[in-house]
């Protein structure tokens, strides 16, 4: 597989003015109504937003150990036919710098069924000024990847992101069994 | 398409326009995820820190894969490469849990630990960690169950441990997490797997000693392979090693650079020699 040094290129830094806001970029996986579809194939999605009194947030955060982000936690029903199929969650948590988006399905029991990422979106410092650098996330031809989260992780591979994302999860499955379990 | 699922301790994404096989891809990825998790305490490899010290377990095929590849790397890194040792760290730290009924580790090194007939032992109890090797190889399998589902093409990113297959390059930039400095690459990958491997910038209150003899004055080490278990295996050895890594990179037709704390690059292995 030798190629010589060619394999790879530094990408040129754009200078910048430090006054010009950080950009945000925003990889988007998924709607809502796609990770519905998705999750739930074929059934309905009947809203049942949440919003949230103070004693409710307190006492996710005591269950979970985090609050919700949410002043309202936006969930479906889904149901197949007259049956409760599961339920339909999305929730955002903070990622390196910025939220990440995703959904959480739940069997009418509250098992988790399935976790899908909706959207990844990430502040960046002045290298994203960088035409070059910038073109990576337009996508312009199938096959662009983007390494986004290439590597803040400790030794057991756990990004601090993920993490934050488990802990959403153990906080959506607290907010089922306080709120949902008995709907 | 491209998905992205938390799995492995990372973000997963698949991306890949045969849908059928994006599913497959991560079904075979929250398999390895199962069986390998260093967090469930019924995982295989909770069992064998569980158990292994008193008598042999009996793993999966993909388990005993991983600790052949695993023991494999120990032995031509001259330990460079020890998931026992990166275990024993990992539980040092509290990054992994120790499970109820798990001996406190005696072994401090891979040579501790004995695979044979899909059966593990250790010899005396040792933490193992698969951090460094099982996303590669959950990529790689991926990859795998993908092309037999039909996929033409596609490509697999477990937190920066990536491979694309088929037809048409995919365009991938590797990114200095630290990123003050915009120490940035590029890669055009072609049927091949890419893998990165950083510190943590200090900032971030975490240190990035857990990496043996980590070289200074790098922020990140990057390594193309032809798969992806290989790659993720060999940043780590990278990382220990430097330059004394260029035949192992050689043997395994591997390639290597990694990005300067001052955003410059720097040729690992046969360039490095050839410039």
């Amino acid at each position: 597989m030798s190629t010589g040094p060619s394999w790879y290129s530094i990408l040129p830094v754009a200078v910048v003015a430090a006054a010009v806001p950080a950009p945000v970029t925003a990889t988007v996986y998924l709607s809502i109504e796609d990770a519905q579809r998705a999750m739930f194939p074929g059934d309905r999605f009947i809203p049942h937003p949440i919003a949230f009194t103070p004693e409710q947030r307190k006492a996710i955060a005591q269950a979970s150990g985090a609050q919700p982000y949410d002043k309202v936690q936006r969930i479906w029903e889904a149901r197949a036919g007259d049956k409760r199929a599961g339920w339909f969650m999305v929730d955002r948590v903070i990622g390196k710098h910025d939220y990440i988006t995703y959904a959480v399905a739940l069997t009418a029991d509250g098992a988790v069924r399935g976790v899908e990422i909706l959207e990844y979106r990430e502040t960046y410092g002045g290298e994203i000024r960088n035409p070059k650098w910038r073109q990576q996330f337009v996508g312009k031809r199938p096959g662009a990847a983007l390494k986004l989260d290439s590597d803040i992780k400790n030794i057991s591979g756990a990004t601090l992101s993920s993490k934050h994302v488990a802990d959403g999860v153990r906080r959506l499955l607290a907010t089922y069994a306080l709120l949902l379990a008995r709907a | 398409m491209r998905r992205c699922r938390p799995l492995l301790g990372t973000f997963v994404e698949i991306e890949c326009d045969h849908a059928q096989a994006m599913e497959q891809g991560f079904a075979a990825i929250e398999r390895v995820h199962r069986l390998m998790s260093a967090h469930k305490p019924d995982s295989e490899l909770s069992r064998i820190n569980r158990f292994a010290h008193l008598r042999p377990v009996a793993v999966s095929a993909e388990t005993f894969e991983v600790l052949e590849r695993a023991l494999r790397w120990s032995r031509l890194s001259n330990g460079a490469f020890d998931a026992v040792h990166a275990g024993n760290a990992a539980l040092g730290r509290g990054l992994i849990p120790r499970h109820a009924d798990q001996p406190l580790p005696r072994a401090a090194h891979w040579t501790w630990l004995e695979v044979q007939g899909a059966c593990v032992r250790l010899l005396k109890p040792a933490c193992l960690d698969l951090g460094g090797i099982a996303k590669g190889y959950a990529v790689d399998v991926a990859v795998a169950a993908m092309k037999q589902a039909g996929a033409a093409h596609g490509l697999v990113n477990a937190g920066g441990d990536l491979r694309a297959f088929g037809v048409g390059t995919s365009p991938v930039t590797i990114v200095d997490p630290g990123s003050r400095c915009g120490g940035v690459a590029h890669v055009e990958l072609r049927d091949a797997a890419l893998a990165t491997s950083a510190g943590l910038p200090a900032e971030c209150g975490l240190s990035f000693d857990h990496l043996a003899g980590i070289h200074p004055g790098w922020v990140s080490v990057t390594v193309r392979a032809s798969n992806a278990c290989d790659a993720d295996a060999l940043t780590k050895i990278v990382w220990a090693l430097g330059h004394r890594s260029a035949h192992l990179l050689a043997a395994s037709g591997a390639e290597a650079f990694a990005i300067r704390a001052d955003g410059s690059l720097e040729a690992i292995g046969e360039q490095a020699l050839a410039a």
